[in-house]
């Protein structure tokens, strides 16, 4: 469904992925594990068009995608979950997700991606009529969660979404993250700093250290592999 | 006498406030979506002055028709000047936008001054008078201040029934989270500063309806001070805000002016602007996020 080849990216003069190269098969979850600073957010924006591509392709579908802009990347089904929410804060919950169905695309479908999303969480029903700044951490991932999904994506990249999390509300987002690939069908890249949950998570796995990949398998392999998780994973 | 001449006044100045409040949105607009500045504001308003002016003496508009001229003349000079000066600039340091557009409005006034030359100019637009009670209004000035209502009016729906309005508002509240949704960020940024200085321009012709005189290239400079005290008066990302905050303001400077008045030996126009800088300071000082925002 998506495949990445030697993508190059960065801020500035400093460059940041050093042809890093993966690829995710449709109804999987794929998941990108490394330290901090490793490059995984970068790879994910520069995926999305949210950073400028350098050079290298991304190719979505079968087709070449690596420069087009982020809302036709939208519109093809590509949805982010961006680390630190970048909520509307003085709108309500509703008013969120309904900006997620901003696509004429998705607003066909508004209705009845906001039931899904109610039936994933529950608590952002009761809170619908609140503004979303007001919101707890826990319940804003919970809005920017839902707020991608209702961008209808066919590929969902979801950058830590348990950073900062109550470990109960870490659970429910592995839980979503589950749902979200059996019961909607949905294809999944997650970057994660929780490497337990992530392998657990995940039907395959990349490292990534330093801008590029270092290592790749099942979650099975990687765990077998001592080096790996001594070097970059600190298991 | 003096209560009659003060609520005379203050009402005076809430009509005249609703024209100053619609004069401060376009900038607010602007600061609320691209965190800029924009310095040349003033010239802005100056160039729907010469709007006015020009359909009126040369072909005999009227100026309510003058309205949708300038803004569509705003949009224009929005969306050129966003492309070719403000689009490389966002990401640039605030002095660059502020030295940008500081020197738009340099610009704009030497044009206008090739073309109209610098001496005075004013038109004469006889539409009678009209008795509301507190006070004897023209009907030019009644009309400008429920045009700028309207106008605010229409802004407020467009902002929050429509897509394109929602699509701006997202920006205003997290550009990257905008961008999440599918929206057009850099399209966005291009309508907003082409809206922000279509409203601008506009707000030209509903001053110089309010006061048709004193038309001239450099006439703008009281009106960039006028609407930064708004502005900040309102709080600066919110066109609502700036709107209230121009109601307040007209009611500062009318209920001043008559006050000045009666001091002895004061020329109280002159003291209005010392006021407007007072109030200015003032607020910067106690709540320099504005002083009708929340939080």
């Amino acid at each position: 469904m998506l495949q990445v080849r030697d993508l190059e990216s960065g801020y500035g003069p400093m460059q940041v992925l050093w042809k890093p190269g993966l690829e995710v098969k449709a109804g999987t979850v794929t998941s990108l594990l490394g330290p901090n600073g490793a490059g995984k957010s970068t790879l994910l924006g520069t995926v999305f068009g949210s950073v400028p591509p350098w050079g290298g392709t991304v190719v979505y579908e079968g087709k070449e995608i690596t420069r087009e802009p982020t809302h036709k990347k939208v519109q093809l089904g590509m949805a982010l979950v961006p680390e630190g929410k970048h909520l509307f804060p003085n709108m309500t919950v509703e008013e969120n997700l309904y900006m997620g169905a901003y696509l004429k695309r998705a607003e066909a479908h508004r209705e009845e991606s906001l039931e899904q999303v109610y039936e994933l969480f529950p608590r952002l029903k009761e809170r619908r009529r609140q503004m979303a700044g007001l919101l707890s951490g826990g319940e804003q991932q919970m809005v920017t969660v839902g707020r991608s999904l209702m961008t209808k994506p066919k590929l969902i990249m979801l950058d830590e979404p348990s950073q900062g999390l109550a470990p109960l509300l870490v659970e429910l987002m592995f839980e979503t993250i589950r749902k979200m690939k059996d019961d909607i069908g949905l294809t999944i890249l997650l970057v994660e700093q929780n490497a337990d949950a992530s392998l657990e998570a995940a039907d395959y796995v990349y490292v990534m250290h330093e801008g590029t990949i270092k290592a790749e398998g099942t979650p099975d392999q990687i765990k077998a592999s001592d080096d790996i998780r001594e070097a970059f994973l600190g298991m | 006498m003096v209560f009659e001449q003060l609520t005379g006044n203050l009402f005076q100045g809430l009509v005249l406030g609703a024209v100053y409040g619609m004069a401060t949105m376009g900038l607010s607009l602007i600061f609320g979506v691209l965190k800029v500045v924009n310095v040349g504001h003033g010239a802005f308003v100056m160039v729907g002055a010469f709007i006015t002016f020009w359909l009126f003496s040369a072909l005999g508009v009227n100026p309510i028709f003058a309205i949708p001229v300038a803004f569509v003349i705003g949009l224009g000079l929005g969306l050129f000047f966003y492309y070719t000066v403000i689009q490389r600039l966002i990401k640039a340091p605030e002095l660059a936008t502020l030295l940008a557009t500081f020197s738009i409005g340099v610009l704009l006034q030497e044009v206008v001054k090739l073309i109209f030359g610098s001496e005075f100019r004013g038109y004469n637009w006889t539409v009678g008078k009209i008795d509301l009670g507190l006070t004897v209004l023209p009907v030019s000035k009644l009309l400008a201040s429920l045009g700028s209502v309207g106008i605010a009016v229409l802004l407020y729906i467009w902002f929050n029934r429509t897509r394109a309005g929602s699509a701006m508002r997202s920006v205003v509240e997290d550009s990257e989270g905008a961008r999440v949704c599918g929206v057009n960020v850099g399209a966005a940024y291009a309508w907003s500063f082409a809206l922000g200085i279509g409203l601008t321009v506009t707000s030209g012709v509903l001053l110089t309806m309010f006061i048709p005189v004193g038309i001239n290239p450099y006439m703008g400079g009281g009106y960039t001070l006028k609407a930064f005290v708004i502005a900040v008066l309102g709080g600066l990302s919110s066109p609502y805000g700036a709107f209230f905050g121009g109601l307040v303001f007209g009611l500062i400077e009318n209920g001043s002016y008559t006050l000045f008045a009666l001091l002895p030996g004061v020329e109280p126009f002159a003291l209005t602007r010392f006021l407007s800088f007072l109030i200015l300071l003032i607020i910067l000082l106690i709540r320099p996020t504005g002083l009708l925002t929340r939080k």
